[in-house]
C-alpha cells in the first residue's frame, strides 16, 4: 500500500466523517429570532425545517395570496405513532394583518422550538407523539412583504392587497400615500401655523400637544406622508388594500357598515378561503392560536354581545388555559373581546371555536416596547382619576415623552425621523417626520426573541391541555349465554373535554364513539354506570358494534361505561373521537 | 354508402333544420322546462335574436350544474356598452321548488326579446339598459321535480350530515309504495299524539288534550330507517337551501341554511356577480315570498339593541354618560360640533357601526314610501286581473333569503313575487266597518300600529288564538314600548305555535287544500292513505298531500299567473332613475370670473339610490368631476363634488362653481354613478 493509497483512503474517511457530520448539521436548522422573515425568507426556513426532519415535519402550500406568493403551513407530528387526522390537532396562525408581524415569527418558533426538541424533552416529544400541528406562519404574505420592505406606517397595511375603492370613484387604490422624504416609512406631515391646533411640547419639541383652550397655536397637523394623486381635492383617501380580513369569517358575519372590512361576504378574499379551506380539512383540530399585536392581551370570545355567553363548561376551560397564560406572558391579560376591548363580527377565533368547535385563543402580541404600561394602560379605565381630563392629557403626553426617550436612548435613533423641511405640492412649505413604521406595534430586535419563546410556550401550554383520553380501568366478566359484561373506564387527564360545549348544543361534528372490533363482535345493550355499588345505569343506545358517547369525555373527567358484548375471544375496543383522539385496546373476553 | 343514402342525407339535414326552427321558434309556457332544458332554450333566443341576447352563466352548482344567465340588451349605433349601462337583475328560483318563477322569467326574458322593436318603451328602454335575467339559481334542487319520484327539496347537492353520526345523507325518504310521490306515514302507537279531523278524515291533526282527546298515530315522511339508528328520514339527500344561505339576517346553528353565510358555490355565484356588476340599480325576482304585498322583513332583534350604552372607556371622552340609554340619534345630536369628533359631521349610521349598532332589520323611513307605491300599483292591477286571492298567502322574506341580501346588502330596490297560490273559497262575509286582528295582519304592523289598536282589540284577538291565560295585552304592549318585541316578532312566535287544534264546527286548515285537490286536480294532489307492511314499524298507512301540491299550478294554468306578472315587472323596470344634466348656467362676475350653476336632475320615478343602501354604504353617490382647460383655474369649489343622491320625479339639485377663465373658453362636466351610467356636459364661459 503506497503513501498515496493511504492519503486516499484517509481523505475518503475523513470526507465521510465531514459529510456524516454534515447530516448532523442539517439536522440541526439555525434560526435566529432578531430579525423579521421576509416571505422569501420564511420560505427558506420552512423548507430547511423540513428538509433537517422529513419524519417529522411537512410543508404543504394551502393556496396562493392575492399577489401568488404560497401560503404555507407546515404540519408537524411523528406518524409513527398513528395518523395525523386521528390525534388531536393544533392549528396556529400568524400575521392575517399585515402590519402585525411578529406573528409570523412566533408561529415559526413555535415549529422549530417543537422539532428541534423531540426526543429531547418530555413536552415536545408527547405533543408530537400524540398531537399534530398545522401551523400557517403568515396568512397575509402580500402584505407582510410590503411592510418589510415598502414605505409604510406601524398601522398599515393591515388589509390584504386586492385592490378596493375606498373612495368609490370607480378606480381602486389610486391614492396612497408616498414616502415624500425617502426615510423607508410613511411618517407625518405638519405646517407652521399661527392657527393650528397643535404647538411643540416645551420639554421635547419633536413632541406634538394640543393647545389649551385660548392658547395660541403653532402647528397644524395634515396625516400620513403623501400627495393628491388623483386629483379629487383629498390625500391619501383611497391606499391599498383597505378591508380587514379578520372580519371576513364565516361566524356572526356583518357587513361593511356594521362590521368595517368585513368585504363582500365571508371568505371572499384567497387568504381567507384558503385558510377556511385549510381548517375544515382537518376537522381533528381542537384547540387554535392566532396571532396579532398589540397590548399584551391573551383574547378569546364572543366578539359580539349578540352571540350571548359561551357555556358554562367552555368558560371554564377558556379560563384555566389562560390564567395560567398570564403567567407564562407576564405583562399579558386575559380578555375576552367584546366586554373588555371592543366588538368584532366575523373574527376567525369565533369562527373556529363557534362553528368548527375548537378552543381558540388570539394573543395581542407585545405590550408598549417603549417601556412598561403607564399606570393608565394597565386597566380597563373606569376610575374617577380616568375620568378627569387632565390626568388623561398628562399621561398621553407622558407616554410620548417616554417614547421620545426611548427612540433617544434605547434605538438610539433608528426607529425616529426627525421632523424635515419638504415642499410639497398642494400643502406647500410642511415638515415631515415623527415615528417610523417598526417602531411601536413590533417589538425591537433585541426582545423578539422573548416575545417567540413565551407565547410558543403558552401556545404548547394549551396544546397539552386539550383532551388526552386513556383507557382506564377495563372490567370484563362472563355471563351465561356467551355475553360478556365489560365495564370500561375513559380517564381524561388534561382540562379539555373531547367535544365543547359549544359543539355539543350546537351539534357542530359527531359526538365520540365506542365501539368494539372482532369477529362477530356487537354490543347488545350498554349504559352509563352511575353507581358501580348498587349496578345503576344510564340506558345508552346501542347500534350494532358501537355506542355513542353523547357529551363525550369531560376535561379532568372519568367515564364510565357498561357493555353487554356478544363476542368470543379478543377484541378491540376502539375509542374514537373526531377531536380527542383513537385508541384501541385489546380485550380478552375468556 | 350508396347514391340513394348519400341523396338522403341532405333531405334528413333539411328536415332536422326544420324540426329545429320548429323548436326553437317559440317556447311555449304550457309545461315546466327541465333544469337541462333552459341552456337551450336560452342559446335559441341567442340564435333568433343574437343582436340582443348573449349567453352568460353565473357559475356552478355544488352538483356541478350549471346557473344559466342571459344579458339582454339593444345595441344600435352609438349606444354605451351593455354592461356599463343602469342594469336590472331579473332572478328565480333560489328556493330550488318555485318552478312557476323559473318559467316567469323565462317568459320575462321572451317578451323583452319579441317586443324589441315591435313596443315603442321596451325598445327605448332596451337601447339605454341592460337586462340580465337568471331563471333558476338552484338547479340541483331544481331536479328532483322532474326525478321519478318526487320530493320536495329545496336543498343543493352537498352532502350534509344532519343527524350527527360522522355520515352524509345516509337516511332519506323512500317511495315504499311505488306511486312516484314521497308521502306520508301514519302508524298507531301508544306514544302517538295525531288524530284525523272529525270533519274531513283523510286530514291528520294534532289531539287536544284538553278537550280530552288522545292522540292515535304518530307520523312519519314516507321511509325506512336506511342507517338502523332507530329514526326515519333524519339525513335525507342534500344540502343547503340557497335561499336561506345569503348573508343579511342569517341563521346560524342551522343545517338547511349552510355553516355559514355564502357557503354554497350558488350563492357565492350570484353575491359576485352582483358585487362586480355595480351597474345593476333594481333586482326583479320571483320566490314564494312576496315582497310586494308583504313587506315586513323577518323581524328578528337588532344584535345591538335599538338604544346604546356607550361604554366606559369612551363616554367620559365623549361627554357622555356611561350609565344611560342613549338613541344612536341622541348621540349623533350630542356629539355635533364636539371637538371630540374634529369636526367630522356624525351620522346616525356611523354612530350605529362605531358602538355596534347591528344592521337593519326593518325598511329604512326613507325607501318606504316607494314601497307603499308599488304595493298600491300591484294591489289595483291585482284587482283588475282578478288574482286578489294572492294576497291571502303572501309570504315574507325569510332569513338568509335572496330578496334580503339584495335590499339591506347590495341595496337597491327589490321586488319579489310568487306568481301563484292555490285557490280558495270566498272568505265569509266580514262584519262592515272593522276588520278583526289577525296573524297575517300583525306581521306588516308597526310596532305604533300595534299598540293603536288598544287592550280590549288585543286581548279578544289573544283569546281567539287560544294563547295562555298569562298572555295578556297590557303585558304585551310593555314588551312591543320596551323594543323587546316586534308585532312581526310575535306573528313568526304564533306562526310556529301549533295549530290551534279544529275542534267542533272549526275548520282544519288544510281543508282548502284538500278541496282544491279534490276539485281542481280531480284527487291527484292527494294520496289516500293505503295500508302497507314495513319492515320495522309493522302495519302503517301511506297517504297525504303531494308534494309541490302549493307552489307548482297545473301546466295549463302556468301561462295565466306569470304573463300578468311579467307585464308588471317590464312596467316597474320602465321606473328606473334616470339623470339628467338639464341646464348649466353661467354668470360673469366681471374680471374674468365666472359663477356656473349646474342642474342635476333624475327624470325616472325611483331614486338613485335607497336608504338602505346609503345606510349599507353600497349606494354610490353620483360624482361630478370638473374639467378645465388648461389655462382656466377653479376660485371657489372643489374638482370632485358628490350628490348624495336625487328622489325621483324630478328631484334637481345644483352645484356651483367660480372659475376664472377667458371669455369664450370651454369646461366639461362629467356625472356618474355605476347605477345611473356616464354625462357629460359642455360649458362656454360667457
Amino acid at each position: 500500500m503506497g503513501k498515496n493509497k493511504l492519503t486516499l483512503i484517509t481523505i475518503g474517511f475523513a470526507s465521510c466523517l465531514g459529510l456524516f457530520s454534515l447530516g448532523l448539521r442539517a439536522a440541526e436548522v439555525n434560526l435566529s429570532f432578531d430579525h423579521f422573515y421576509d416571505h422569501a425568507e420564511m420560505t427558506r426556513a420552512l423548507q430547511a425545517l423540513e428538509k433537517a426532519y422529513p419524519g417529522l415535519a411537512k410543508v404543504e402550500s394551502i393556496g396562493k395570496s392575492f399577489q401568488g406568493r404560497d401560503l404555507w403551513a407546515i404540519i408537524i407530528t411523528n406518524p409513527k405513532t398513528g395518523p395525523a387526522d386521528r390525534k388531536p390537532g393544533y392549528y396556529i396562525d400568524g400575521n392575517i394583518h399585515g402590519n402585525e408581524i411578529q406573528g409570523g415569527e412566533v408561529a415559526l418558533y413555535a415549529a422549530w422550538y417543537l422539532l428541534k426538541n423531540y426526543g429531547k424533552t418530555q413536552l415536545a416529544t408527547r405533543l408530537l407523539d400524540e398531537h399534530v400541528f398545522y401551523i400557517i406562519p403568515t396568512m397575509n404574505p402580500d402584505s407582510r412583504d410590503y411592510y418589510i420592505h415598502k414605505p409604510a406606517d406601524p398601522n398599515s397595511p393591515r388589509s390584504g392587497l386586492v385592490p378596493y375603492d375606498n373612495d368609490r370613484d370607480g378606480t381602486a387604490d389610486e391614492d396612497g400615500p408616498e414616502d415624500l422624504d425617502g426615510d423607508g416609512s410613511i411618517t407625518q406631515m405638519r405646517k407652521k401655523d399661527p392657527n393650528g391646533m397643535f404647538k411643540a411640547h416645551p420639554k421635547d419639541p419633536r413632541v406634538m400637544v394640543r393647545v389649551s383652550p385660548g392658547e395660541k397655536g403653532e402647528y397644524t397637523l395634515l396625516g400620513d406622508e403623501g400627495i393628491d394623486n388623483d386629483g379629487d381635492g383629498m390625500i391619501n383617501e383611497d391606499p391599498p388594500g383597505g378591508y380587514d380580513m379578520n372580519r371576513n369569517f364565516g361566524y356572526n358575519w356583518q357587513p361593511n357598515y356594521v362590521q368595517a372590512g368585513a368585504g363582500d361576504y365571508p371568505f371572499c378574499w384567497p387568504e381567507t378561503k384558503a385558510v377556511r379551506d385549510f381548517f375544515m380539512a382537518h376537522p381533528n383540530i381542537a384547540g387554535a392560536q392566532t396571532f396579532h399585536n398589540y397590548g399584551g392581551m391573551i383574547l378569546s370570545g364572543p366578539g359580539a354581545v349578540n352571540m350571548g355567553q359561551f357555556p358554562a363548561g367552555d368558560k371554564q376551560v377558556y379560563e384555566y388555559v389562560a390564567k395560567r397564560g398570564e403567567k407564562i406572558l407576564p405583562g399579558y391579560k386575559y380578555t375576552i373581546i367584546y366586554k373588555d376591548m371592543y366588538t368584532v363580527y366575523g373574527g376567525s377565533l369565533d369562527f373556529f371555536y363557534a362553528a368548527l368547535g375548537a378552543f381558540t385563543f388570539s394573543n395581542e402580541l407585545d405590550v408598549d416596547p417603549s417601556g412598561p404600561p403607564l399606570p393608565y394602560m394597565e386597566e380597563r379605565p373606569s376610575g374617577r382619576e380616568v375620568q378627569d381630563e387632565t390626568y388623561r392629557e398628562l399621561a398621553a403626553e407622558a407616554r410620548m415623552l417616554n417614547e421620545m426617550f426611548y427612540h433617544d436612548n434605547v434605538l438610539m435613533g433608528e426607529q425616529y425621523s426627525d421632523w424635515k423641511p419638504y415642499k410639497h405640492p398642494l400643502y406647500g412649505d410642511v415638515e415631515i417626520g415623527g415615528a417610523k413604521k417598526f417602531s411601536r406595534r413590533v417589538p425591537p430586535s433585541f426582545r423578539l426573541a422573548e416575545t417567540c419563546h413565551r407565547n410558543a410556550a403558552f401556545v404548547l401550554y394549551h396544546a397539552d391541555q386539550l383532551s388526552r383520553v386513556e383507557f382506564d380501568q377495563i372490567k370484563v366478566t362472563k355471563l351465561n349465554g356467551g355475553l360478556c359484561q365489560v365495564d370500561v373506564t375513559l380517564a381524561n387527564s388534561r382540562v379539555s373535554p373531547t367535544i365543547t360545549s359549544m359543539a355539543l348544543q350546537k351539534q357542530l361534528h359527531r359526538v365520540d364513539r365506542i365501539q368494539v372490533k372482532g369477529p362477530g363482535a356487537k354490543i347488545l345493550a350498554a349504559g352509563y354506570l352511575m353507581d358501580r355499588f348498587r349496578n345503576l345505569t344510564r340506558k345508552i343506545k346501542t347500534q350494532d358494534d358501537f355506542i355513542w358517547l353523547d357529551n363525550g369525555v369531560p376535561g379532568y373527567g372519568k367515564l364510565e361505561v357498561r357493555l353487554i358484548v356478544k363476542g368470543e375471544g379478543k377484541i378491540n375496543l376502539v375509542f374514537d373521537s373526531l377531536k380527542g383522539g383513537y385508541k384501541v385496546k385489546l380485550v380478552s373476553l375468556e | 354508402m350508396n347514391r340513394r343514402n348519400l341523396m338522403v342525407l341532405p333531405l334528413f339535414a333539411f328536415f332536422s333544420l326544420l324540426f329545429l326552427v320548429a323548436q326553437t321558434a317559440k317556447p311555449t309556457f304550457n309545461q315546466y322546462h327541465k333544469p337541462d332544458e333552459i341552456a337551450g332554450l336560452l342559446q335559441s333566443y341567442t340564435a333568433r335574436f343574437p343582436q340582443l341576447a348573449k349567453i352568460l352563466s353565473l357559475g356552478k352548482s355544488y352538483g356541478k350544474a350549471d346557473i344559466p344567465m342571459i344579458r339582454i340588451a339593444g345595441q344600435p349605433k352609438g349606444s354605451v356598452d351593455p354592461d356599463a349601462r343602469p342594469a336590472v337583475f331579473v332572478s328565480a328560483n333560489a328556493e330550488g321548488l318555485h318552478h312557476i318563477g323559473t318559467e316567469a322569467a323565462l317568459m320575462l326574458a321572451d317578451k323583452l326579446l319579441t317586443k324589441y322593436g315591435q313596443d315603442k318603451a321596451v325598445t327605448s328602454f332596451l337601447d339605454t339598459r341592460t337586462v340580465f335575467v337568471a331563471p333558476l339559481l338552484n338547479p340541483d334542487a331544481a331536479r328532483a321535480y322532474f326525478a321519478p319520484v318526487k320530493s320536495e327539496r329545496s336543498a343543493n347537492s352537498r352532502p350534509v350530515d344532519n343527524d350527527n353520526d360522522g355520515k352524509a345523507d345516509e337516511d332519506g325518504p323512500d317511495d315504499l309504495n311505488k306511486d312516484g310521490v314521497i308521502t306520508q306515514m301514519r302508524v298507531k302507537d301508544p306514544e302517538g299524539r295525531w288524530i284525523p279531523d272529525s270533519k274531513e278524515p283523510r286530514l291528520m291533526r294534532l289531539a287536544d288534550p284538553k278537550k280530552g282527546e288522545k292522540g292515535i298515530y304518530k307520523v312519519y315522511t314516507e321511509g325506512l330507517d336506511n342507517d338502523g339508528d332507530g329514526e326515519y328520514n333524519e339525513d335525507g339527500e342534500g344540502g343547503v337551501d340557497i335561499n336561506r344561505n345569503f348573508p343579511h339576517d342569517f341563521e346560524y346553528g342551522v343545517k338547511s341554511a349552510g355553516l355559514y353565510p355564502v357557503s354554497e358555490s350558488e350563492t357565492e355565484a350570484v353575491v359576485k356577480f352582483l358585487v362586480s356588476h355595480p351597474s345593476v340599480a333594481l333586482i326583479l325576482n320571483f320566490s314564494t315570498e312576496n315582497t310586494i304585498l308583504n313587506m315586513q322583513q323577518t323581524g328578528q332583534a337588532k344584535p345591538g339593541g335599538d338604544k346604546i350604552k356607550v361604554p366606559a372607556y369612551i363616554a367620559p371622552q365623549l361627554g357622555l354618560d356611561p350609565n344611560t340609554e342613549y338613541t344612536p340619534k341622541e348621540i349623533a345630536d350630542l356629539l355635533k360640533g364636539s371637538p371630540m369628533v374634529g369636526g367630522m359631521d356624525i351620522t346616525e349610521e356611523m354612530v350605529l357601526q362605531f358602538f355596534g349598532g347591528g344592521p337593519a332589520m326593518a325598511l329604512d323611513q326613507n325607501d318606504m314610501p316607494i314601497f307603499e307605491a308599488v304595493q298600491k300599483d300591484y294591489k289595483d292591477a291585482l284587482k283588475a286581473a282578478k288574482l286578489e286571492n294572492l294576497e291571502k298567502k303572501a309570504k315574507s322574506v325569510g332569513k338568509g333569503s335572496f330578496v334580503a341580501y339584495g335590499y339591506y346588502q347590495y341595496g337597491v330596490p327589490v321586488f319579489s313575487v310568487n306568481l301563484w297560490a292555490v285557490p280558495e273559497p270566498k272568505a265569509e262575509e266580514k262584519k262592515p266597518g272593522e276588520e278583526p286582528l289577525s296573524a297575517d295582519k300583525l306581521k306588516s304592523m308597526t310596532s305604533d300600529q300595534f299598540l293603536a289598536l288598544g287592550e280590549d282589540k288585543i286581548n279578544s284577538f289573544l283569546k281567539e288564538m287560544g294563547a295562555p291565560a298569562n298572555f295578556n295585552a297590557s303585558m304585551l304592549m310593555g314588551m312591543v314600548k320596551s323594543g323587546q318585541l316586534t308585532p312581526a316578532k310575535m306573528a313568526e312566535m304564533m306562526a310556529q305555535m301549533p295549530k290551534k287544534p279544529g275542534g267542533e264546527g272549526e275548520e282544519h286548515p288544510d281543508t282548502y287544500l284538500i278541496k282544491y285537490s279534490d276539485t281542481a286536480l280531480k284527487g291527484k294532489g292527494f294520496v289516500n292513505w293505503t295500508p302497507f307492511k314495513h319492515p320495522t314499524l309493522g302495519d302503517v298507512e301511506i297517504g297525504g298531500f303531494v308534494p309541490y301540491l302549493k307552489v307548482t299550478p297545473p301546466p295549463e294554468d302556468i301561462e295565466k299567473a306569470i304573463s300578468f306578472h311579467t307585464d308588471f315587472y317590464i312596467k316597474l323596470m320602465g321606473k328606473m332613475a334616470d339623470l339628467a344634466i338639464p341646464q348649466a348656467k353661467v354668470k360673469s362676475l366681471g374680471e374674468d370670473l365666472y359663477q356656473i350653476t349646474v342642474y342635476f336632475s333624475n327624470q325616472g320615478w325611483l331614486p338613485t339610490s335607497t336608504g338602505q343602501g346609503r345606510r349599507a354604504m353600497t349606494a354610490w353617490p353620483i360624482r361630478v368631476k370638473l374639467s378645465l382647460s388648461p389655462e382656466q383655474t377653479l376660485f371657489s369649489g372643489r374638482p370632485v363634488e358628490n350628490i348624495s343622491f336625487l328622489a325621483g320625479s324630478g328631484d334637481t339639485k345644483t352645484l356651483e362653481w367660480t372659475i376664472r377663465g377667458k371669455k369664450g373658453s370651454k369646461l366639461t362636466v362629467k356625472a356618474w354613478a355605476p347605477k345611473l351610467g356616464a354625462l357629460e356636459k359642455t360649458v362656454v364661459l360667457e
